[in-house]
């Protein structure tokens, strides 16, 4: 066990070398950079020549491509991301608050999935074919069979406009709701199927039978006998999706004016701004591989019948 | 049991959510406590000017915090502003400014030559890497004598500097405070304006309030002692559809609209319009010429007539915009219009057949031209991400398909479209620019042109290049209308459209006054009650 | 994205194909299947003769004519060009099934390939296969696309082929764990002493079984791929204008929620009908080819 996990561990270390590698390669594929996407359309290159070049000179862009990588790595060695062309500020300082915006939207956001997915899960395992189940998987198929977009204006338009439950420019914890119900109902269509799926393989085997047999009430059968066991297999998708949410909702952060770092990736975009990119694309696949790590050490922990092999 | 359980649910749920119902945020309605709240498209990157080209970050700077020399009025003549006046040397070459004394800085320091000074070696001082040097052109030293004087000496007269002084990127911060604040001074900038920065949300929310020490020396201003408003809050809401429904629901005081949502609000007696029809952008068509056919005058001239500049008008813009037959936009400071009602292209389709037939084109299958047997077929590119500019193309398109030459219409995002203009094998493009200095012109079409696509021309490229040099208001302007004469001739640009700045504003809002620029004069603002 | 989810969930069902003819008797029999199949039946119907019925021609401008409501004349109004909106929808259904047909061919085609290599091959070939399928599952989704771009330029087909490659990945994953749980079976084995290459054991015994999971996986990844390419119209990086891809003309439309909500509302039901009756169908081909559902 403890070699396998120090060989996983191990692993994770060439994921992210290739990473930092493929975003290296883009960069030098990409026809601009910051400085030059900063000056079109305002300023003509013969006016911006000198400011132009000041500024590659500044941050070290006028370099070729293997010096820039060793820079950037020898930076990350003491934790500096580079500083943002664009803002003039540190990378760090630019993700760092946004993460923490994201962290918010993806915790309330699951909480959310896990709660519709989840019951309607039960609710169409416990009424299989029947219009309640058709119902309950509607329910939980809504969010993701919507373009997000789409789903976002029209819940603004509905909630903000129309009913007026909520003003449309909102503050404080209010800011949180829409957007997270969004990305939450969008979210809670995978745990619904797995919690169907897992619920109905529970509710056949023999010793649901026993139990039903035995007087046990329909509600304590569903929700103390086969929920906690139907469970890991959700654990295991939600883990999945924190790993996937964790680089940013961009849409829904977007629309919502949600400042995490899928709304900063969308405008380092706009930018051409690397360093920003960059350090966008560690963090978020460096949570992706790390979570996976978790997951995987967890679940062969929990359930040593598992083989190695099939993780 | 279960059914129970579900409808109980059901019955909770519908009884608490009309419990989160909050009224909608309204400024408050005390005339000495008016809260004014804006619309930002997106968060400023910085509040520090000489870090940024970008138009948000020069919004927000120019109308509310900072100050500048100089401003222009409504005949696009430069006024003191900060400075009570100005002298040119006989050379051209040094401009001596007087300044305004007792002028003070939001956080108490004096305004006086030296802290003007220290703005503009910041932007000079290389290892600043300013984006804002590309402004100063031959500028090479800035002294101040004494307080109040300011003296610029340039390598070679630069006529387009006033209108550059006159823009936020030239407002003056605090040298106190950038020494104090260091790198995070973009997060906390001080300025002479009538606001001061009081909280800023990044990415959310900026919270200004009025400048105890402001003193208002603007000339076109109504009101002359502090802003009515005590506060301005700025928020930033990127989606479209979501500022119109704040400004509907009352939560906006004031927003630009998009072009097709006007017709819609104008009816609605809920808001006051405010149109500003003399703007500084241009939509303009260019061509390739370093390669046939567009190298030739004449295949220029006859696409420029073969647009319906009205049409365009009534599509992409839904008639908030007028059509443009001179080089310059309309707010330009010497823009003449009756250069264009000359020498501009009219709609003029048989015209434009005329002139492709004179040219050797004769008609070939399928409506399209053909010479040389070769089909009339050019690539017609532009930016993506915008409507009033996809449906521009759709109709430039349609123009010219009438006169039987065929497009295909290419757009990419911005960052991609114009570095691939520099390659050649592009035929025609729309574009659109924005300047407030009639330099535009040489800076954009003076051979080898921005793109390197514009063919050399003696005479035209001596014109442009005496327009930058008159330092003399009315020498220059005879100048520029030479340039447009010139280029309206050799049909180097085929001028489109302008559209224009269309604001609502709550109905018991008055004076929300632009200056020349369209830069808000947010002191005059007042809210009824 | 949450197709990923789908590739541990199938991996576990293990289902087993028992014949073509009994799958399509047991979908009939499925409310979700019917109700599912019909619909995309329909799409796939009119993305065929969708230019025979279509009233007008989804590309002619016609200015006068802007912004109508749905009327007689125009079913779904008329949009910001004057086009009308019910021929657009119509055209529309081929770039529907255009990008569900290219992005999980290119997704499944590579993937179901490296799955097999992966799982029946060596130890280094499934350590460096997999690593690089890590890569690629790890990178953020939106910068993975804007290196496809990057390289291609804006257009439908490179949003395709991005969502493709983002795609690989899961069906690697997907493939590997059932040929690992294959391999060493009885008739596998059984193979492999008759003299059997390894080619001949992945194609011709490997892949039969593994059949029914790409099959289920595959009607949840086409929705996912459906989606994910309009979103990147949203960034306008996919389908260009004046193409009637539904994506393109939802994102096109968004200023005028407010003022010809037709215009968004339209082309978004439209996403919304395809995606669900794929999920419905996907939900009942899970159900019909798992052995475990009661």
């Amino acid at each position: 066990m403890l070699r396998y996990t120090l060989r996983r561990i191990l692993l994770t270390v060439p994921v992210i070398v290739g990473i930092l590698l493929v975003t290296f390669a883009i960069k030098s594929l990409i026809p601009t950079d910051a400085v030059t996407a900063m000056f079109e359309g305002q300023v003509t290159e013969a006016e911006g020549q000198q400011a132009i070049a000041n500024m590659r000179a500044k941050y070290g862009l006028d370099q070729p491509w293997y010096v820039q990588f060793g820079r950037y790595v020898e930076g990350l060695s003491h934790g500096d991301l580079g500083t943002s062309v664009r803002t003039t500020r540190p990378v760090l300082d630019e993700i760092g608050f946004r993460y923490l915006k994201t962290l918010q939207l993806t915790f309330t956001a699951l909480g959310v999935a896990l709660l519709v997915g989840v019951t309607s899960g039960i609710v169409a395992a416990y009424r299989k074919d029947s219009w309640l189940d058709v119902t309950a998987t509607t329910i939980s198929l809504f969010g993701i069979s919507m373009p997000a977009f789409f789903f976002s204006l029209l819940v603004i338009m509905v909630f903000s406009v129309w009913l007026k439950w909520l003003p449309v420019m909102p503050r404080g914890w209010e800011a949180l709701l829409l957007p997270a119900v969004t990305l939450g109902l969008i979210e809670a269509a995978p745990l619904a199927r797995v919690t169907r799926s897992s619920m109905l393989e529970i509710l056949g085997r023999e010793y649901m039978r026993a139990a039903r047999a035995k007087g046990v009430g329909e509600a304590a059968l569903l929700l103390r006998h086969a929920l906690p066991n139907a469970l890991l297999a959700v654990a295991t998708i939600v883990g999945l999706q924190i790993g996937h949410l964790l680089s940013g909702a961009f849409i829904i952060e977007v629309i919502f004016g949600w400042r995490g770092i899928g709304e900063l990736a969308v405008r380092a975009i706009e930018w051409r701004d690397f360093a920003i990119t960059q350090g966008i694309i560690l963090i978020g696949s460096g949570t992706f591989v790390m979570l996976n790590l978790v997951i995987d050490l967890l679940y062969t922990w929990i359930d040593p019948r598992i083989s190695y092999e099939t993780a | 049991m279960f059914r129970r359980m579900v409808l109980l649910a059901a019955t909770l749920g519908c009884l608490v959510a009309p419990a989160w119902r909050t009224p909608a945020r309204a400024a408050p309605a005390r005339a000495a406590d008016t809260v004014l709240h804006f619309r930002l498209g997106e968060d400023p990157e910085t509040l520090y000017n000489i870090k940024s080209l970008s138009l948000t970050v020069n919004s927000v700077l120019g109308a509310y915090l900072l100050e500048r020399l100089v401003y222009f009025d409504a005949t696009g003549t430069p006024q003191p502003w900060l400075a009570t006046g100005w002298t040119v040397s006989d050379d051209q070459k040094v401009v001596t400014f007087k300044l305004r004394s007792g002028v003070v800085f939001s956080d108490g320091t004096p305004f006086n030559a030296a802290a003007a000074k220290s703005q503009f070696d910041l932007v000079l001082d290389k290892a600043n890497a300013s984006p804002l040097l590309s402004r100063l052109g031959t500028l090479r030293k800035v002294e101040a004598p004494d307080p109040t004087t300011l003296v610029f000496s340039f390598s070679a007269p630069y006529a387009p500097f006033f209108a550059n002084i006159a823009q936020a990127g030239f407002g003056f911060n605090s040298p106190t405070a950038i020494a104090k604040s260091g790198d995070q001074y973009g997060r906390n900038p001080v300025g002479t304006g009538p606001y001061m920065l009081k909280s800023w949300v990044p990415g959310t929310e900026i919270t200004l309030v009025r400048n105890p020490h402001f003193q208002q020396f603007r000339g076109d201003a109504l009101n002359k002692g502090a802003p009515y408003a005590s506060q301005v809050v700025l928020t930033v809401i990127s989606e479209e559809a979501v500022a119109q429904a704040a400004l509907e629901s009352g939560e906006l005081t004031a927003a630009n609209v998009a072009a097709d949502a006007i017709d819609r609000m104008v009816q609605n007696p809920q808001f006051h319009t405010v149109i500003n029809k003399v703007v500084t952008n241009l939509y303009f068509v260019e061509f390739n010429e370093t390669h046939p056919p567009f190298n030739d005058p004449a295949m220029r001239q006859a696409v420029s007539f073969a647009i319906n500049r009205d049409a365009v008008v009534k599509a992409a813009f839904n008639g908030y915009a007028h059509t443009a037959n001179d080089p310059l936009a309309n707010g330009i400071p010497g823009y003449d219009a009756a250069i264009g009602a000359k020498y501009g292209p009219t709609f003029d389709p048989a015209a434009a057949k005329a002139l492709l037939a004179k040219a050797g084109w004769t008609p070939g299958p399928d409506g399209k031209l053909v010479k040389d047997g070769k089909a009339a077929m050019f690539s017609l590119k532009s930016y993506s991400g915008f409507e009033v500019v996809d449906r521009t193309l759709s109709v430039i398109q349609s123009n010219l398909a009438d006169i039987g030459i065929g497009t295909k219409i290419e757009t990419a995002d911005w960052g991609s479209f114009y570095p691939s203009l520099l390659k050649p094998d592009w035929d025609i493009d729309l574009m659109r620019w924005t300047s407030s200095d009639p330099s535009i012109l040489s800076l954009l079409f003076r051979s080898p042109g921005h793109r390197k696509a514009t063919l050399e021309n003696a005479a035209q490229d001596d014109i442009l290049d005496r327009c930058n040099t008159l330092m003399d208001q009315k020498a220059r302007t005879a100048c520029v209308g030479e340039a447009q004469i010139s280029l309206l001739q050799t049909a180097t640009i085929a001028p489109v459209a302008s559209d224009w700045v269309v604001i609502f504003t709550q109905a018991n809002v008055k004076d929300y006054n632009l200056d020349f620029f369209n830069n808000l004069i947010p002191g005059d603002i007042q809210v009824a009650e | 994205m949450s197709a990923a989810l789908m590739a541990g969930e199938i991996a576990e069902a293990a289902p087993r194909a028992t014949g073509w003819r009994w799958l399509l008797r047991q979908l009939l029999r499925h409310k979700q299947a019917q109700i599912g199949g019909t619909v995309l039946l329909v799409i796939v119907v009119c993305a065929f003769i969708g230019p025979y019925i279509a009233p007008y021609d989804p590309l002619k401008v016609d200015a006068l004519n802007r912004l109508l409501p749905p009327s007689g004349a125009h079913w779904f109004g008329t949009d910001e060009l004057g086009r009308d909106m019910f021929s657009r929808i119509l055209f529309g259904t081929r770039y529907f099934a255009l990008i569900c047909l290219v992005s999980v061919s290119i997704a499944a085609g590579f993937g179901v390939l490296l799955g097999l290599i992966a799982g029946a091959g060596s130890y280094w070939g499934d350590m460096a296969i997999m690593r690089a399928m890590d890569v690629v599952l790890a990178f953020p989704f939106i910068l993975l696309i804007l290196a496809v771009v990057a390289v291609l330029g804006p257009s439908l087909w490179t949003a395709m082929i991005a969502v493709g490659i983002a795609g690989v990945p899961n069906y690697a994953r997907l493939v590997r764990g059932e040929v690992l749980s294959v391999k060493h079976e009885e008739y596998v084995e059984a193979m492999r002493a008759l003299g059997a290459g390894p080619v001949r054991i992945m194609f011709g015994t490997v892949l039969p079984n593994v059949v029914s999971a790409i099959v289920v996986y595959t009607s949840y990844a086409m929705p996912v791929a459906v989606l994910s390419a309009s979103a990147l119209s949203f960034l306008g990086l996919g389908a260009q204008p004046p193409l009637p891809e539904w994506g393109a003309m939802v994102v096109g439309g968004r200023t005028f929620l407010r003022t010809a909500w037709w215009v968004v509302a339209c082309p978004g039901m439209a996403i919304f009908v395809g995606v669900f009756s794929c999920n419905l169908l996907g939900n009942a081909l899970r159900d019909v080819l798992d052995p475990r559902g009661t």
